[in-house]
């Protein structure tokens, strides 16, 4: 059974439609990282589900409530819902305990009373923060702020959290910390989030799933390996990762173009009427991941030579621009161990098959 | 839900503001008492100087044991005031500095009218015509001049001198004031529209010193700023009575005979929700008694109008000021010297 | 790359906000107070329309009526430009500057406030008795009215952040070009605001211009009612100043749309630089002094060599004193109060909403404020009669008149304040359980709080000043110290109005004393 459910949710300003028809579902405990570049709608996509922003059209259910129909909308405080926005948004009249505890209901005094209570104590352990108690929002650093958002959010055991960017204002080292924690402790609380980022390798490596949208919509939704591995769409390829693409034939489950004949597997368009393979001798578009491009020095008898025209270093490995010998250009991801400089001479082979799109329409 | 309290907190405070800090009784149950007994209570506008009127009323008070809640304004504001209150006003008494509110007021019906035994007392010319208001006492119109600068027999004799050049930047007045728009309808009455007409074109074209008030004139002329200015002349007695007539480096010269020296009378009038009001007519009785005449004639240095009370000392007597066959309360002809002195660029 | 990213986004939550439709309450709230504001607007029309069209034309074509158009116009004019002048330079220093007894100064600029303008001249006329006209009426006003601009800029300084010129600076900016840059743009909409303040105060203020003999329409609107007894004269000529008013609220509108819309993502990492004056130190505390010492020294040496006079103090009435004082008290807090209340819907709709109806609502809302006190007193006798005709002459219908003059100076107090109060809060309290009201009420409420009671102070200490409305209004037989010392001046008896004028001056410096931030010594610290 799905926690959050949405169906064709069209949501706009005066000005024009944001979302285009939405739909998703998102199962129990799940972390689903919607994902895509900014201006896309994914958060106008959170502030509906939050119940902050009315849909024109379309359903939202939380858990088997109806929260979001024709004409009806649940105020965003009836939802049993958890928010944790990008700038962390902390009360700056209360202390960091009160932050938490505003969200057990009564205001600022019951606030105050609630701040030593378990509930309380036990969520400033869960982020770490038991010693800062007492300090004011003021007083705290990014990371710490953003720890103590997320504890308020779950105080009142939410059914589920949204996160809109929570990570987006901190430094690389940080966040990847922080990521690491907060799917731990949603985990441990159980509850379903929703997170919303502008980073695919954020939404990778920590979501369950991963809803990749652009213009509106949901282009792909699915867990991070076959967003990463399969991507509906090249533009969902180029978005998720690093991506190489070439022009080529389709000749019975392989393409030809200028890294050779490759094994591949087709990906039709979606919403297209047929599966069906293209015919033979089909133009198409080939997706070969910079990582499936394996190099090896000097001239190794199989593959393609090449030419490195220009490095890109980031630590643990590197890009490198590849110019072939018949004058293709591609990218290739190598070890740092294998680094080579500008102008060796290599040869590259593909290891794996191969994705094959349909052609832009012209 | 914490929003609400607040509401509510905020709504009886107010509440209980209005209630506390009211001192006065209600006037809604005043006005609402249609009185045709005494109730001991009287409700009283009074558009004069608390500091003069209200020894007077506690006298009226000790003398008949009617209480008075008196309310004290400019003659200008209460009766804009009336005005706008219309039946519903609280007052049962107006009284006014000059006869032109009292007319307003009249014009509009909202005056009940004098009873004849009582309207009678006041000699004609210094009482309404229709018995709409009572004539209570009068201020002459007089020249206050820089005793410093000017002998008394430098100052003119006559308005209209006052138009000659050598007065040129000299001559000081409110052309907004009461008092003084009286004075030039009184010029218009008794020298002809013409010749008004021509002495309000010579005044404005000799660079009048314009001020607010007949006060802000006499001001000017004590510090020395202005030569001549035209007033009243009990506001030169009380600055007097501040700081002694040998303080005073302003003088006054009275004009018998001229229109500049008329006199303008202070008046009173029943509203008409008090038209069988015996505690209203009692405190007009009151004003117009020897005992209320002499009241003004001591404390404020104006001239009685019940026939055998004197006049203060040191006043010509006020049969020597010209009064002209005038009504003093005739809007109409109030608007036409308005329209006068707007003609000129005055107003 | 993911820092240009993150900025765009928030940006783009910033606008979309402003689209949302407001919510029916809030808009309804609005509306009433709105409704409650333009009470003065209908009484004009009813009273203006009542002469006729002929009559209003013959009116407006008096030969006198131009001169006071221009003059009030030009004294607006001339006294809001110098406030601004004064007023930008004084908040900065205040706000940036190391000085010497910094809290005294800044108590000092905002002790203006206390004065009454007709005291202050009084105070002028009473030193120079040759001073009249024009430039008398704009050095007074201009004294009393500075604070109206030095506040709102001192607190928008305060919050600001000095990040903005640094970077001027390094990309080859002077230092004025570098204030014009990074800092005018974060002072415009406060200092437009104060501006707003100060010239719609101009164009209703009477006493000072009266005492100076300078004509102008307030001057010939209370000759109207004073020799003419001719209301609709008097209406067709406030009408003329409302219509003047109508064009400054607009334009202010115009102007501050344009200004940059918000810094709260700025100001959120204020980071401010000390500025160490050095040997501008003496001409900058000349400039911090020379205000307060014209507008409050001035006037309340005079008064103290009056009050010193042996007359005076016999003939002094402690207990009536007491009472007036008391009065004065409590009505400026129930005006202050119901100004709250009517001014805090329109002030949260303009921070938090946009279209044109918010624009209408805000704009009538500040009209009131263009309009001298016995126009708006006699609406409100009209209004009470006719609605509440129990309530007529009671404090609460006096109180309520102090509301709807003083509303204005509420309302961009309120506005400014809570536009400072990110959204993302109450987002995440709404999420939390809190309805609208309730999150209003704990978060932006509780936030802005610094704010609304700043113009709740601000409406006190005009209530406790203001004389032409008292006068119609109050209930007979209680006396504030305005309408004491009215009394008291009116029979040129200066002497005995000391007391009430000291007192009056005292009572007011608390509102003035807390306004000027002095009294928030724990913000302060925070900051520091």
């Amino acid at each position: 059974m799905s926690r959050l459910w949405l169906r064709d949710l069209v949501v706009g300003y005066e000005s024009g439609t944001v979302l285009r028809g939405v739909s998703l579902d998102v199962p129990h405990g799940a972390l689903v990282a919607i994902v895509g570049p900014s201006g896309c709608g994914k958060t106008t996509l959170l502030r509906t589900i939050a119940g902050l922003m009315r849909a024109r059209s379309g359903e939202i259910r939380l858990n088997l409530r109806m929260v979001t129909t024709h004409g009806i909308h649940l105020a965003p405080e009836k939802r049993r819902i958890g928010w944790v926005p990008q700038d962390a948004a902390l009360f700056p009249h209360l202390t960091v305990a009160e932050n938490i505890a505003f969200g057990l209901g009564g205001g600022r005094r019951a606030a105050r009373r609630a701040a030593r209570e378990d509930r309380v104590a036990h969520l400033l352990e869960l982020v770490g923060l038991s010693a800062l108690a007492d300090r004011t929002p003021a007083q705290l650093s990014g990371g710490q702020a953003q720890r103590v958002a997320l504890a308020r959010a779950l105080a009142a055991k939410p059914e589920v959290v949204l996160l809109d960017e929570p990570f987006g204002a901190l430094d690389p080292l940080l966040r990847g910390e922080l990521r690491a924690e907060v799917r731990a402790l949603l985990t441990a609380e159980g509850t379903t989030g929703i997170l919303v980022t502008h980073d695919q390798a954020e939404a990778l490596s920590i979501a369950d799933y991963v809803a990749v949208m652009n213009d509106g919509e949901i282009l792909q939704f699915g867990r991070p390996e076959e967003v990463y591995e399969r991507p509906a769409t090249p533009w969902v390829a180029s978005f998720v990762g690093d991506s190489v693409f070439l022009p080529a034939v389709w000749h019975a489950g392989t393409v030809e173009g200028g890294l050779g004949s490759l094994s591949a597997e087709w990906m039709p368009a979606s919403g297209a009427l047929s599966e069906a393979m293209p015919e033979d001798g089909t133009s198409v578009t080939v997706l070969v991941r910079p990582e499936q491009i394996e190099l090896a020095p000097g001239d190794a008898g199989s593959g393609f030579w090449a030419t490195v025209t220009a490095v890109s270093y980031t630590g643990h490995d590197a890009l490198l621009e590849l110019l072939l010998g018949n004058g293709v250009r591609c990218t290739s991801r190598v070890p740092a161990s294998g680094l080579l400089p500008v102008g060796a001479r290599v040869t590259a082979t593909v290891r794996g098959p191969v994705l094959a799109y349909p052609l832009a329409p012209e | 839900m914490r929003a609400p309290r607040f509401l509510t907190t905020a709504g009886i405070t107010i509440l209980a503001l209005g209630l506390t800090s009211c001192a006065g009784a209600s006037p809604a149950e005043d006005a609402a008492a249609e009185s045709t007994g005494s109730d001991g209570e009287l409700t009283l506008y009074a558009g004069r100087d608390e500091a003069l009127i209200a020894p007077l009323i506690e006298k009226f008070t000790d003398d008949t044991g009617i209480e008075v809640i008196a309310r004290y304004g400019s003659s200008s504001e209460l009766n804009a005031l009336l005005l706008e209150e219309g039946d519903n006003t609280p007052a049962q008494v107006f009284l006014s500095q000059d006869a032109g509110a009292l007319g307003s007021l009249s014009n509009a019906g909202l005056v009940a009218k004098i009873p004849e035994q009582l309207a009678e007392l006041i000699p004609a010319g210094f009482t309404s015509e229709d018995d709409s208001w009572i004539g209570i006492t009068g201020r002459a119109r007089v020249i206050a001049y820089d005793g410093e600068k000017l002998s008394e027999e430098e100052v003119p004799d006559a308005v209209d001198d006052l138009i000659a050049p050598e007065w040129n930047g000299r001559v000081g007045f409110a052309p907004g004031n009461a008092s003084m728009q009286s004075f030039v309808t009184a010029y218009r009455v008794l020298e002809g529209e013409e010749a008004a007409d021509a002495w309000v074109q010579g005044i404005s074209e000799n660079s009048p010193v314009l001020t607010e008030s007949n006060g802000a004139t006499l001001d000017l002329v004590n510090s020395g700023q202005l030569d001549i200015g035209l007033i009243n002349h009990y506001y030169w007695f009380e600055d007097a009575a501040e700081v002694g007539a040998d303080g005073m480096r302003a003088q006054l010269k009275f004009l018998p005979g001229d229109a500049g020296g008329m006199v303008n009378v202070t008046g009173a009038a029943i509203l008409s929700s008090a038209a069988e009001d015996p505690d209203a007519l009692e405190f007009l009785e009151y004003l117009v008694s020897e005992a209320g005449q002499r009241y003004f004639v001591e404390n404020t240095f104006e001239y009685p109008l019940l026939p055998g009370v004197d006049a203060p000392e040191g006043l010509p007597k006020l049969e020597s000021l010209v009064n002209a066959d005038l009504d003093l309360s005739n809007l109409a002809s109030l608007e036409q010297t308005q329209e006068l002195l707007a003609k000129y660029g005055l107003l | 790359m993911s820092e240009q990213v993150a900025t765009r986004s928030a940006a783009a939550t910033t606008a979309t906000a402003g689209r949302r439709p407001a919510p029916r309450l809030l808009l309804a709230l609005a509306l009433i107070a709105c409704a409650v504001a333009s009470i003065p607007l209908v009484y004009l029309v009813v009273r203006a329309g009542s002469g006729g069209l002929d009559a209003a034309i013959t009116v407006l074509f008096r030969p006198r009526v131009p001169q006071l158009l221009l003059n009030t116009v030009t004294l607006a004019t001339a006294v809001t430009g110098t406030c601004v002048l004064i007023g930008v330079p004084t908040a900065f220093l205040l706000a940036r500057a190391r000085l010497p007894l910094r809290r005294l100064w800044a108590v000092l600029a905002a002790l203006p406030l206390a004065v009454p303008s007709y005291l202050a001249a009084y105070g002028w006329l009473a030193t120079a008795p040759a001073l009249h006209g024009f430039w008398a009426s704009w050095l007074v006003l201009t004294l009393v009215s500075v604070p109206y601009v030095t506040l709102p800029v001192a607190a928008a300084l305060r919050a600001g952040t000095t990040g903005l010129d640094d970077v001027a600076r390094t990309l080859g900016r002077g230092p004025w070009r570098a204030f014009w840059l990074g800092t005018w743009p974060q002072i415009r909409p406060a200092t437009l605001a104060g501006a707003l303040l100060v010239c719609l105060y101009v164009l209703s203020e009477f006493g000072a211009v009266s005492l100076f003999r300078f004509p102008v329409l307030t001057t010939a609107i209370q000759q109207a009612y004073g020799a003419s007894f001719n209301r609709s004269y008097a209406a067709i000529l406030a009408t003329v100043l409302v219509l003047l008013a109508i064009l400054v609220v607009l334009g202010e509108q115009a102007a501050r749309g344009r200004a940059a819309r918000r810094f709260g993502s700025v100001a959120g990492m204020a980071r401010q630089r000390v500025i160490r004056l050095k040997n501008w130190t003496a001409p900058a505390i000349a400039l911090l002094a020379v205000v307060p010492a014209l507008a409050v020294g001035l006037p309340v040496a005079v008064l103290f060599a009056r009050l010193l006079e042996a007359e005076t103090l016999r003939a002094l009435d402690v207990a009536d004193l007491g009472q007036a004082t008391l009065n004065t008290l409590a009505l400026s807090a129930g005006g202050a109060l119901i100004a709250l209340l009517l001014a805090l819907p329109i002030g949260v709709l303009a921070a938090r909403y946009r279209g044109r109806l918010v624009r209408a609502v805000e704009s009538i809302g500040y009209l009131a404020l263009g309009l001298p006190g016995i126009v708006v007193g006699l609406s409100l006798v009209f209004f009470s009669l006719s609605v509440l005709p129990g309530l007529y002459q009671t404090a609460l219908v006096l109180a309520f008149a102090y509301g709807v003059l003083f509303m204005p100076k509420a309302i961009g107090a309120i506005r400014s304040s809570t536009a400072q109060v990110p959204t993302s809060l109450e987002d995440v309290s709404r999420t939390l359980g809190y309805g609208k009201l309730q999150t209003w009420w704990l978060v932006t409420a509780r936030l802005a709080r610094p704010g609304i009671a700043a113009g709740g102070l601000l409406v006190a200490v005009t209530a406790m000043k203001e004389l032409p409305a008292t006068l119609l209004l109050r209930p007979t037989g209680t006396d504030t110290l305005a309408i004491e010392l009215w009394a008291r001046t009116d029979v040129s008896a200066y002497g005995a109005a000391a007391p009430y004028a000291a007192t009056l001056i005292l009572v007011a410096a608390v509102p003035a004393f807390l306004l000027s931030g002095a009294g928030r010594g724990r913000l302060d610290g925070v900051r520091t």
